[in-house]
């Protein structure tokens, strides 16, 4: 399984743009034409993005500004507009929240731990499948491993409760012979793992496909020329395979990075009350049950707004980190 | 590669075995779950009580959870929300998102960098829960379906993908649709499209599963639970625990009538109806899915 | 006799507890909050409120087979009926509805029934002459989905709306969503509703916002309070334990080791402490909401030294390993499968977990079933229980209506509220007869028809004061229930600001959350009592002393409603 593209394992976007672009005489010409005359020849194209934009702007965009609700006393009798402005008295009293803090401590305790323990299961598991010689076994355990992948966490969830709750097969059996239970699926102080357990459940199979895909990419010559060298197996995964899969490896650590201010708000939702708002809880759930449903959505919308803009400098710090890696993190410089 | 390299070594049999178990190992976690749920679903109450929850070893099949279930309304009802908002949903997004994709593939194009651009912003920032609701609800989507289509139906990462495989349609293909006298819609549909199915079906997939799933725009936009999809009611009734509706079991908590059937039974049964659909469509979509995924996620 | 409610009832007496917690809703002009909108005084003086509630005019139609007991601080226990009058009475002349059709929104503890097809549905909406549209939601979650309501507002023509939610939705202000009742039902008005003023004035008080009267009131009733801590007298009689001569916690938590037996799956206790703390300040002496210390300064429950007593004494009970695991780890909504299957032999509950409906539950799991309540214990000196207001619940008219609509929905109203022995409270709670209910032995049971649709749905839009009934042919338990009843209504006195609608200021709404679910961890010992006290000191600061001062303000300008 080969993947055919010109650039291997290189994150970049961007890099398609500028592929196109070097066939240019082919494709739209830069010269001779104005920039009203470039719209109307383009203009089939750009009435193809505009559903998309649309949609964009009213869902996406018009959001962003609704996000000044922040600094307002939001009131569902009056609005938007007769609402009062406080300035950054919600901001204040977010920062002055005990609560706030755990949630916030609970979403980097959980992601980082994620973020450790996830990433050797897909890297080892792709090896052993790089290693295995037949295609259709490869291919079967993907497709089997990839699956979780599709289901939602409410899923999930019920299918972890279903199989090590109480009820399950894994307490009845300890039951059975008379030991004590394991108490998998209440218990705050595991939670943590037991969050990563799902994660990985979950998605594995994503990361196998992405380091399996990485792994074919990696120059097979190396690996000849290591062996006519006398390097046994160990020492070609430790010298070879392991950096030509540092890019790809990089990247999703930048990604998950990035992301770890969002980690499954609706894994930690549906599991709030089985293990207790104190381990669960996360800025995401923090918002959903402290501003909408607690009715002070002015004060949720603070801690969404404070949530997007230190992902963003959380995602732009990743990327810098990769840079010094000498990677190209989700742009190039 | 089938075939072992010359440089490669002998695999040993501890190797081999060692390799063989952790497959096996893998692959159990994966299914057995999900063999067991379904076999509780079908089930005898006898069986589940001898098993003390959920079945793995088969000891009596019956189809009466599905029977109670399919003769629940408020259960058969999410089914069809469910497929309801998938299909239209899936119909929707696709269009928008080969579309745009397209719009935005063609190299030199005019304004394309920028939209591209306003498309990638919205995936790193974005409102947050609570303006994104206060706008649907300003809108009117509160408890109206479509709450539950359009707020997410633009993927930006789809219509990456999607347009990264467009860009790569072979030039040629696309001046000699030119020449003929093609603009830039029939290019699409006749030239483009055709030649696009392992993404075209992988992204389908993506989309389905999307609206398939979709949990928390209904747990903040569909109070009647007439209205709810499947996630909602499994959330409900199998998480939570809470009493099924019409199961005749009263607000005591006693149950009226039909006591041949765990109620563990039913809550499974309603979490293999969800399962069903995706293992059905899979199998179908997988084998797209090592080229066309393959070039997504190293692109995204 | 069914009374479909239980699932919430058992939570009614509850509710009826819980709204004292709810007269305090927001509409912020008291205290000098900083809400510009604010609507009106929060709390309406005595002599405006008698002009705004309506006359009393009882029923005098229906005579009970025990009466109330007049108990202390004006509690009443509930008449008692132990078999439905065996020609009921019709107390509504004609049809009240005219052909409209009206949306609704209701609680509902327990499953839910199907929406079409229901026959339950179609005779009410039959003999009213009206079609409501019935979409009761789930009443665990039901307080959730009320903020994003009212946020879209997309409120249907008739919402209930729990005692305990109002203070989250800044009531005082949401009320301008509904219709003032005053001009149709304030004093005399009331009269052209007859089975309405067959409600007492002291139930319709907490539907009283702002001077103006709004809220039609839910399961009115006159012995409310929190709820008790129940005992399986069958087990106790088998095991020889006297439950007259336990009367103190400890005497309680003596009997621990001799009901717990891990081997045969049973625990002595449940959760005993309730969901913020709402059983346990009975039983240690402090206020549900807010009570005065010896010194007479206004102390909050959070604050009792009661509560903590109550904590630790709980924590050491789980940790002897006499309180079941599911209890521990907080599966609430199986508690009374636990007590039915004898998993716990004493637990604590609503009082309207104690009807006919359980017994049937009960005994089907084991015949010898037999719920009782303990008499009120205390943790030093007598008991006492504080008494809840007239009703917890009421059900508001959307705004949006016309004058004519809101006549026609009141005389629906005056329907559903007929009182118990009337032949049209026979439909409201049971719908048609012999499809889904039958008369036994004089009692109305539901059909396995009835089963699946019939559930507490009409009541919540407005309910006539309820008596204790014979539920499934159990007289005895309506029998033991009354008497205990009886009882316990000489112990009752009145919280402080029993009654009082008052509004307070909305962003201390919620500061409460952060104490309700560190007491869940503390009653179970997974956190030491000092997290309950670091989260009382973090309750201060965030509001809980600024409420004390807005409260100070209220007792000196309204006095206390004792």
């Amino acid at each position: 399984m080969t993947v055919h593209e010109s650039a291997p394992a290189k994150p970049a976007l961007i890099a398609v743009e500028e592929a196109g672009r070097e066939a240019l005489p082919a494709g739209r010409s830069r010269r001779g034409l104005s920039r009203w005359g470039k719209v109307k020849r383009d203009r089939s194209l750009l009435l193809m993005t505009l559903p998309a934009v649309l949609l964009l702007v009213v869902f996406s965009y018009v959001p962003m500004f609704g996000t000044v609700t922040a600094f307002q006393a939001y009131d569902i009798f009056n609005g938007f507009a007769g609402s009062p402005w406080v300035g950054f008295s919600q901001f204040q009293r977010l920062f002055t929240d005990p609560i706030f803090w755990h949630a916030l401590q609970n979403t980097l305790v959980l992601s980082g731990v994620q973020l450790v323990l996830y990433f050797p299961i897909p890297i080892a598991l792709a090896l052993l499948l790089n290693s295995i010689m037949s295609s259709k076994v490869r291919s079967l355990v993907q497709g089997i491993v990839y699956l979780p992948h599709f289901f939602s966490w409410v899923l999930v969830v019920t299918i972890f409760q279903s199989v090590l709750g109480g009820a399950g097969p894994l307490n009845s059996y300890l039951r059975e012979h008379g030991m004590a239970t394991w108490d998998i699926m209440t218990n705050p102080e595991t939670f943590k793992y037991l969050v990563t357990a799902q994660a990985i459940w979950k998605e594995a199979g994503w990361g196998i496909i992405v380091f399996l895909a990485a792994l074919a990419a990696i120059d097979q010559n190396l690996y000849e020329a290591a062996a006519a060298d006398g390097a046994g197996r160990w020492r070609r995964l430790w010298h070879i395979t392991l950096p030509g899969m540092r890019g790809v490896i990089v990247l999703l650590l930048v990604l998950r990075l990035g992301n770890a201010l969002t980690v499954g708000f609706e894994q930690m939702l549906v599991q709030r009350d089985a293990v207790g708002r104190d381990a669960s809880e996360v800025l995401d759930t923090f918002t959903y049950y402290y501003g909408v449903v607690g009715n002070n959505f002015s004060y949720g919308a603070a801690a969404g707004l404070f949530k997007g803009v230190l992902s963003l400098v959380l995602i732009l710090a990743a990327n810098k980190v990769a840079h010094m890696f000498g990677e190209d993190g989700l742009y190039r410089r | 590669m089938t075939v072992r390299s010359v440089w490669e070594e002998k695999p040993t049999a501890a190797g081999q075995t060692g390799k063989t178990f952790t497959i096996v190992i893998v692959l159990a976690i994966i299914l057995v779950p999900l063999y067991s749920i379904v076999l509780t679903s079908l089930s005898t109450q006898e069986s589940v009580n001898i098993a003390g929850g959920l079945v793995v070893v088969p000891n009596g099949i019956t189809w009466e959870a599905y029977r109670q279930i399919f003769g629940n309304q408020l259960i058969v009802h999410s089914l069809l929300v469910s497929f309801g908002i998938t299909i239209v949903g899936t119909a929707i997004s696709m269009v928008v998102s080969v579309l745009c994709a397209y719009g935005l593939s063609r190299s030199g194009s005019f304004g394309h960098r920028t939209i591209l651009m306003l498309l990638i912003v919205t995936m790193f920032f974005s409102g947050g829960i609570i303006p994104s609701f206060l706008l649907v609800a300003a809108l009117g989507g509160y408890g109206n379906y479509w709450s539950l289509i359009l707020p997410g139906a633009v993927s930006v990462f789809n219509i990456l993908v999607l347009r990264a495989f467009f860009s790569g349609t072979a030039q040629e293909l696309i001046d000699a649709a030119k020449i003929d006298g093609a603009g830039d819609w029939r290019t699409l549909w006749a030239v483009v499209l055709p030649t696009s199915r392992a993404v075209l079906a992988v992204i389908t997939l993506f989309y389905a599963v999307g609206y398939w799933n979709s949990f928390f725009n209904a747990l903040l936009y569909m109070p009647d639970n007439g209205m709810w999809p499947l996630q909602m009611v499994i959330y409900t009734y199998t998480l939570q625990g809470n009493a099924m509706p019409g199961s005749g079991i009263t607000t005591t908590g006693q149950y009226l009538g039909h006591q041949q059937i765990a109620p563990l039974s039913l809550q499974m049964a309603v979490v293999t109806l969800t399962l069903i659909p995706i293992l059905l469509v899979y199998p179908f979509v997988q084998r797209h899915f090592t080229r066309g995924m393959l070039l997504g996620a190293i692109k995204g | 006799m069914h009374d479909p409610l239980t699932g919430a009832a058992a939570n009614r007496r509850q509710f009826l507890a819980l709204a004292g917690l709810g007269a305090l809703a927001a509409s912020g002009a008291l205290a000098g909050c900083s809400d510009p909108k604010a609507s009106g005084p929060g709390t309406t003086s005595q002599s405006e409120l008698s002009k705004i509630l309506p006359n009393y005019i009882p029923n005098t139609a229906v005579t009970p087979d025990v009466a109330g007991v007049q108990g202390a601080n004006g509690a009443v226990s509930d008449a008692v009926f132990l078999k439905y009058p065996s020609s009921p009475v019709k107390t509504v002349a004609s049809m009240p509805g005219k052909g409209g059709t009206y949306t609704t929104m209701t609680p509902l503890w327990g499953a839910i029934p199907p929406s079409s097809g229901n026959g339950y549905y179609d005779a009410v909406n039959a003999a009213l002459g009206i079609t409501l549209k019935m979409q009761p939601a789930d009443g665990n979650t039901y307080g959730d989905k009320l903020p994003p309501l009212f946020a879209a507002d997309k409120l249907p023509d008739w919402i209930q709306i729990p005692g305990w939610n109002t203070a989250t939705l800044n009531f005082g202000q949401a009320v301008s969503k509904f219709v003032d009742l005053s001009p149709f039902l304030a004093g005399d008005k009331i009269k052209d509703y007859p089975n309405l003023a067959n409600i007492p004035g002291g139930a319709w008080q907490a539907g009283v916002w702002n001077g103006k009267l709004y809220g039609l009131p839910v399961y009115p009733g006159g012995a409310g309070i929190t709820g008790t801590y129940f005992f399986r007298r069958d087990i106790f009689e088998k095991l020889g334990i006297n439950p007259d001569s336990i009367k103190t916690p400890d005497d309680l938590a003596a009997l621990g080791k001799q009901l717990t037996s891990t081997s045969a799956g049973q625990w002595a206790f449940d959760d005993l402490v309730g969901d913020d703390a709402a059983y346990a300040s009975q039983l240690f002496h402090f206020p549900n909401r807010w009570g005065v210390d010896d010194a007479g300064k206004l102390i909050h429950k959070y604050e009792s030294p009661g509560l903590i007593e109550a904590l630790n004494w709980h924590a050491k009970l789980v940790k002897d390993g006499v309180v079941h695991p599911d209890a521990v780890a907080g599966k609430n909504q199986d508690a009374k499968q636990r007590f039915w299957s004898g998993k716990v032999t004493v637990n604590s509950d609503g009082t309207g977990a104690w009807n006919g409906d359980d017994a049937k539950s009960g005994t089907a799991a084991n015949p010898a079933y037999r719920r009782g309540a303990f008499k009120l214990m205390s943790s030093k000196g007598a008991p006492t229980v504080e008494l809840q207001p007239g009703a917890g619940m009421f059900a508001y008219l959307n705004a949006k209506l016309s004058g004519d609509q809101v006549k026609e929905l009141l005389a629906v109203a005056n329907y559903l509220a007929a009182p118990y022995g009337s032949a049209e409270w026979l439909v409201v709670n049971y719908g048609k007869e012999n499809e889904t209910y039958t008369m036994k032995e004089g009692n109305p049971v539901l059909t396995e028809r009835g089963g699946k649709e019939v559930a507490t749905s009409f009541q919540f839009l407005v309910t006539p004061p309820t008596p204790t009934t014979v539920q499934s042919g159990f007289v005895d338990v309506a029998k033991d229930y009354g008497a205990w009843q009886g009882d316990m209504v000489k112990y009752a006195v009145k919280p402080l600001f029993f009654a009082m609608n008052i509004t307070e200021p909305s962003q201390y709404s919620s500061i409460g959350q952060a104490v309700k679910d560190t007491m869940k961890d503390v009653k179970v010992g997974r956190k030491p009592i000092s997290a309950f006290e670091d989260a009382v000191k973090a309750w201060r600061s965030q509001g809980g002393d600024a409420l004390r001062s807005f409260y100070d303000d209220i007792r000196n300008k309204f006095g206390t409603g004792q």
